[in-house]
């Protein structure tokens, strides 16, 4: 939560063009040709479609119920458990694989509802400038200064029902500025293109201009921005849950981690309880944080290795 | 020993994802003391890359394939960083193309100055230097956010004298600036440099401007040298297809008739093998063994040509071979499509454009001239409804009011007027084909369904002779060439079959040898198609060429106009002399 | 001078805005927040206590007031710095315990934030200068990868390793029992020795945005074409890195530092929390888990106080820094 990306200018436009040409080239979407020709990328789409799978198939794939307490509490690693079990007695892989589901879910929902925040904010600032462009660009500073964390757990104190919803409706209605600055910057360099004038000159409506000609020129952004929510998401959850203000009915890698900690998995030496979410959590952020790496150095020529 | 030694040097860029592309190919030249050498080629012909590797400053993925660069007895291309560090600057300095961005941002014009003289243990006096190319002292203490254009055009050249260097290496110096402005240095350049004696290679796209400058001019083609002569020798005498070419695009404006040559086509890609001459394809006098025989670099004229039929038969003429012929027939009276009656447009309290009126006819071409900041541009927008007039009128056929239309009636005015631009990388959309481009003003516009659209759109590509048109109806703007791309652009514009076409710079972009083409394709359409044409341009020569009316602009105001040739020929404004003076003129010059 | 006053303007607007919003927060759920928040505090086992009622009903002005009074109330009490008593700490006010607070989270985050900006910037620029070596690969990759783990659970590892395994430090607290606040020197190694794991865990995660960041700006500056006339210059490669290379890369890394903020405040909520650190972000969790809304609201409004304070000093820092800025409004 504590890393922030390098603000500056980026040639959206030149990794569209990749895109749309090898779209050309094959029948599959364009951006996932170019990602995957990445190496670094392909492996962390690889990762991810692994945690996908995972959560899809947490019912078939766990071994037990996530809250099946019929297990000897706080053994280590053992045949029938073989992560070993929690101080309540349940089966520590079990909820390690549910905790996937609650992870992408977080991510995904919460990630897809601040980048559509943030396109919105982002892009009506950034097209229509004025007056508008000053208001919404005061928003976009205040949300990004206001820390974070300390607001979520206020108003997720406050929160009557605490449910998973809410956490992502907390997460992302705290997490959206970062994306809105950026697509905001980046609409303002395009929509002086000469091409956007020859689109008004030809006929063409404001939406469609926005949607049609200016958007296909900074998907990369989206992409990248969409990237950067869900590991905010991920991370913004997880660290919730760990604070015990997540949601209790829900098995997450942050309430597993809680747990861990006030339950004495140090002090009995279930490390594997400890250990567990922390290295799941960090191979579902390398994945995204792979992902990204691909789409940064696309549409960042000065990024690009040679 | 001459002071630069440049044999056989090829520099290639590897990309990590793509085919290496040999940019600079088997290049070998020799610069003498004190020696004004221009090197002139188009864009992608490898000539600022063979600047980048001279300086050594060759960056990834480009670098030395083969061959050696000597500088004053060292070997420039195998020696280490610190070997060469001494060398650097004290002995050959250097002005970056775009001089907007080459000075650095956070520290002053003075610490930049102090900080070359320290790295090399050397005194001097700034304020001197900045003397020499006439600017105050008192510009070390600025920040280069705080200079103009032309300003930092200057430090740059002053920082570039700091050391007194023997040899400096100018990259387009002077590329986008007014052409006032680039006059004024590249004179106070020359002057200098007979005045200190330091030899340069002047590196342009601009023959007019090398031909007058230099000493001794190479023109560099796909990667490789294929003409070398002494300026004079050259002027008189190209030994290349393609110098005869480029030279013909060149003319005196003040001529009662006026015709300038172009070369069709574009550069060969140099990702693949090359087999024959390079020039083969563009060339209006190939033979069979030209696009076999791969011509070698040999004496010829006054200098030396890489040329299979200046290497048999000593001379070629590829001149007129195709060439716009400005025929300006006495226009007819007709009723004008727009008429700007007293326009004046105010930015917060400034006079952008004050007074002016025109009238724009069907089949015939009105030329606004001038430098940036004129008003021209503010003209263009108040007659396509961008902006309204702080005064005055914009009028168009039928005693419509093109200032107050806004929303429906502003899109459904925009039918008759189009845009043509500037910049044919900037006016497509990178990621939609012609095809595309071309069917939105026909759906909304003219209500075509998609289907008709696509047709249409094949015939007005072929209409600016991008035939057949299938072949470029689904490509990428980027795989096409300048020229392609504003032949698009016109199309475009052509699409909803306005009345009014407003052409900013359409060809300043573009590189030299394609120019009159695209101002003959134009032409033919302004006049075919009965379209009222106001041309923007810094150039006279190209408004000769196209323009049955001129306005001079000068600060918002119209400060002479007329019947084109009438005015060029009988310039009274000092402005209009001045514009005149600037267009370089390696016809004329004696 | 433009800059700054724009600068200072936002700073006002942010510091009303927060404000409000710290107002707004406990009515955004229906019916009366000062009821609701009573009864739910009757739902708990122990008594209401009445100084407990005071302080909410302060908190939220006078309940059957109307909104504007309410918040006429609301921003007297913040002018005095009158935020009511504390439930979890009565009779103490929550101004007090926040002064209670305040010097272990500032020095803390003070420390590890400056100390992590400072290393990052360099790594980052090392990084860059040394473009495509090994020196390059490590730092880059492995910043990469600790980047990807959540830095609670490598506190919670730490706090395994190195206080209960190895027991070299303690597991958390801020200080000893042996000690009593004071300026002596026994409390203040003690204190310095409960600070180590929290700063290290701090240390760990904290520099890698400004590694990244910085080498990939620098990377972009040196490749300009100022740095490039540098090095036609003859300038030592050093120079040229330091002087066109790192200096105006630095620049958005100071932007960001503004904007990071937020977020690393948040990140010491956590970590006060795994060290049981006697900081805001501890008794920020207290307050949460003992309903003690008084000190939570008055706790977030100051955090985020001090986030804008700090914002507006990297602001002015950047103004100084970048001579465009003076006379125009960056990016």
């Amino acid at each position: 939560m504590t890393t922030s990306l390098p603000i500056q200018p980026v040639d959206t436009e030149q990794a569209e063009v990749a895109a749309v040409e090898a779209a050309r080239a094959t029948k599959v979407p364009g951006w996932f040709v170019i990602l995957w020709r990445n190496r670094k990328c392909r492996i962390g789409l690889v990762m991810l479609a692994v945690f996908v799978f995972v959560a899809l198939l947490a019912p078939v794939l766990a071994p037990y119920a996530p809250r099946d307490n019929s297990f000897t509490a706080s053994v280590g690693p053992n045949g029938s458990n073989w992560l070993g079990t929690t101080a309540q007695g349940e089966d520590v892989l079990s909820q390690l694989v549910y905790g996937a589901r609650t992870s992408l879910l977080v991510g995904l929902a919460a990630g897809t509802l601040s980048t559509v925040i943030g396109l919105a904010v982002g892009l009506t600032a950034g097209y229509l400038r004025g007056l508008v462009d000053e208001v919404l660009s005061f928003f976009i500073n205040l949300a990004l200064v206001v820390p974070v964390l300390p607001l979520m757990i206020t108003l997720a104190a406050y929160a009557p029902v605490k449910g998973l919803w809410l956490i992502i409706f907390v997460i992302s209605i705290t997490g959206w500025a970062y994306g809105a600055r950026l697509k905001r910057s980046q609409i303002i360099t395009l929509r002086t293109r000469d091409y956007i004038t020859a689109a008004k000159f030809a006929g063409d409506s404001t939406a469609r201009i926005i949607v049609r000609e200016i958007l296909p020129n900074m998907t990369s952004l989206v992409v990248v921005g969409f990237m950067g929510a869900c590991l905010g998401a991920i991370g913004g959850e997880a660290g919730l849950a760990f604070l015990g203000l997540g949601d209790p009915t829900t098995t997450s890698w942050g309430t597993m981690l809680n747990q861990a900690n006030t339950g004495g998995a140090m002090l009995t030496g279930q490390w594997a309880w400890l250990i567990a979410p922390g290295v799941a959590f960090a191979g579902l952020m390398t994945a995204l944080t792979l992902i990204n790496f691909g789409v940064d150095a696309l549409s960042n020529p000065h990024l690009r290795e040679d | 020993m001459a002071l630069l030694e440049v044999d056989d040097l090829s520099v290639t860029y590897s990309p990590r994802d793509g085919t290496p592309v040999r940019a600079v190919d088997g290049v070998s030249f020799e610069i003498a003391d004190g020696e004004f050498v221009g090197l002139l080629g188009e864009s992608g012909s490898g000539k600022s890359t063979l600047g980048n590797a001279i300086l050594r400053l060759l960056d990834k993925p480009a670098a030395v394939s083969g061959g050696s660069v000597r500088f004053d007895g060292v070997a420039v291309t195998s020696a280490s960083e610190e070997e060469i560090r001494p060398l650097r600057w004290a002995k050959i300095s250097t002005v970056f193309q775009s001089s907007m961005n080459s000075l650095n941002p956070v520290i002053t014009i003075g610490a930049q100055f102090a900080d070359t003289f320290a790295a090399h243990g050397r005194e001097g006096d700034p304020a001197t230097l900045l003397d020499l190319v006439s600017l105050d002292a008192d510009v070390l203490r600025r920040y280069p956010h705080e200079l103009s254009g032309g300003m930092k055009q200057r430090v740059a050249l002053a920082l570039a004298l700091a050391l007194e260097p023997k040899f400096v290496l100018l990259d387009e110096p002077t590329t986008g600036l007014d052409v006032v402005v680039q006059h004024n240095i590249l004179q106070r350049l020359r002057e200098l440099q007979s005045q200190l004696g330091f030899a340069v290679l002047f590196i342009s796209h601009d023959l007019g401007t090398v031909m007058e400058m230099a000493d001794r001019v190479m023109v560099m083609y796909a990667g490789e040298l294929v003409e070398d002569q002494p300026a004079r020798a050259m002027m008189s005498a190209q030994l290349h297809p393609y110098t005869q070419g480029l030279l013909g695009s060149y003319a005196d404006p003040r001529a009662t008739e006026i015709s300038v040559d172009y070369i069709p086509g574009r550069p060969p890609d140099l990702s693949r093998p090359q087999v024959g001459c390079r020039f083969a394809a563009r060339c209006p006098v190939a033979i069979d063994d030209c696009s076999t025989q791969h011509p070698q670099l040999l004496p010829a004229g006054a200098g030396t040509a890489r040329c299979l039929l200046v290497e048999r038969a000593g001379l070629v003429d590829a001149r007129r071979a195709r060439s716009f012929v400005a025929v300006r027939a006495e226009a007819p009276a007709v009723d004008p499509v727009l008429t700007v009656t007293d326009a004046a447009k105010e930015y917060r309290g400034k006079r952008a454009v004050d007074g002016v009126s025109f009238e724009l006819r069907p089949g015939q071409v009105t030329a606004l001239v001038g430098q940036s900041g004129s008003g021209k541009t503010t003209i263009a927008r108040l007659v396509t409804g961008v902006e309204r007039p702080t005064s005055g009128s914009v009028t168009f056929t039928g005693g419509v009011d093109v200032g107050s239309l806004r929303g429906r009636k502003l899109r459904a005015y925009r039918r008759h007027t189009q845009l043509v631009f500037q910049d044919p990388f900037a006016a497509l959309n990178p990621t939609r084909t012609p095809a595309y481009a071309l069917s939105r003003p026909l759906q909304n516009h003219l209500g075509l369904s998609k289907a008709q659209a696509r047709t249409r759109a094949g015939e007005l590509l072929e209409t600016v002779g991008l035939h057949p048109a299938s072949q470029y109806l689904d490509k990428l703007p980027h795989q096409l060439s300048g020229g392609q791309r504003q032949r698009v652009v016109i199309a475009r514009a052509l699409a909803p079959e306005p009345r009014i076409l407003v052409a900013d710079e359409p060809i300043s972009m573009l590189d030299v040898s394609i120019r009159a083409e695209i101002l003959e394709l134009l032409d033919n359409l302004v006049r075919t198609r009965q379209l009222g044409m106001l041309y923007i341009t810094h150039d006279l020569l190209s408004a000769r060429l196209l323009a049955d009316e001129v306005l001079v602009l000068n600060e918002g105001q119209v400060v002479e106009r007329g019947r084109t040739l009438q005015v060029i020929q009988n310039a009274q404004a000092t402005y209009t002399q001045e514009l005149l003076d600037a267009i370089p003129n390696p016809v004329t010059r004696s | 001078m433009r800059y700054f006053l724009r600068r200072a303007g936002f700073f006002l607007a942010t510091l009303w805005a927060a404000i409000t919003l710290n107002f707004l927060i406990p009515r955004l759920q229906p019916g009366d927040p000062a009821e609701a928040i009573v009864s739910r505090l009757g739902g708990q086992s122990q008594a209401i206590d009445p100084a407990q009622v005071e302080s909410i009903r302060k908190m939220l002005g006078t309940p059957d007031g109307n909104l504007l009074t309410q918040y006429g109330d609301y921003l007297a009490a913040v002018a005095r710095g009158d935020f009511g008593i504390s439930y979890t700490y009565f009779p103490y006010s929550v101004t007090h315990m926040i002064g209670q607070g305040l010097p272990w989270t500032l020095i803390l985050v003070g420390v590890t934030q400056v100390v992590s900006f400072v290393a990052g910037t360099l790594l980052g620029a090392w990084a860059a200068y040394r473009r495509n070596s090994r020196v390059d690969s490590v730092i880059t990759l492995g910043s990469t990868f600790v980047g990807t783990l959540p830095f609670f659970w490598l506190a919670l590892v730490l706090i395994y390793v190195f206080a209960i395994t190895l027991n070299w430090f303690p597991t958390g607290g801020g200080y000893g029992g042996g000690s009593d606040p004071g300026w002596n020197w026994l409390f203040f190694s003690d204190a310095f020795q409960h600070s180590i794991l929290p700063a290290v865990s701090l240390l760990i995660v904290g520099p890698i945005g400004w590694i990244i960041g910085m080498r990939n700006n620098m990377v972009q500056t040196l490749g300009e074409d100022y740095a490039r006339l540098a090095r036609a210059k003859g300038l030592p490669r050093r120079r040229v890195a330091l002087t066109y290379g790192a200096r105006i890369a630095v620049l958005p890394n100071v932007t960001g530092f503004a904007i990071a903020l937020g977020g690393i405040l948040g990140g010491t909520v956590l970590v006060e929390s795994i060290f049981n650190y006697p900081g805001l972000g501890r008794m920020m969790l207290e307050a949460v888990s003992n309903r003690d809304y008084p000190l939570m609201q008055a706790l977030f409004l100051f955090i985020t106080v001090g986030v804008l304070i700090a914002n507006l000093l990297a602001d002015l820092l950047y103004g100084v820094l970048d001579p465009r800025v003076r006379r125009e409004e960056a990016g």
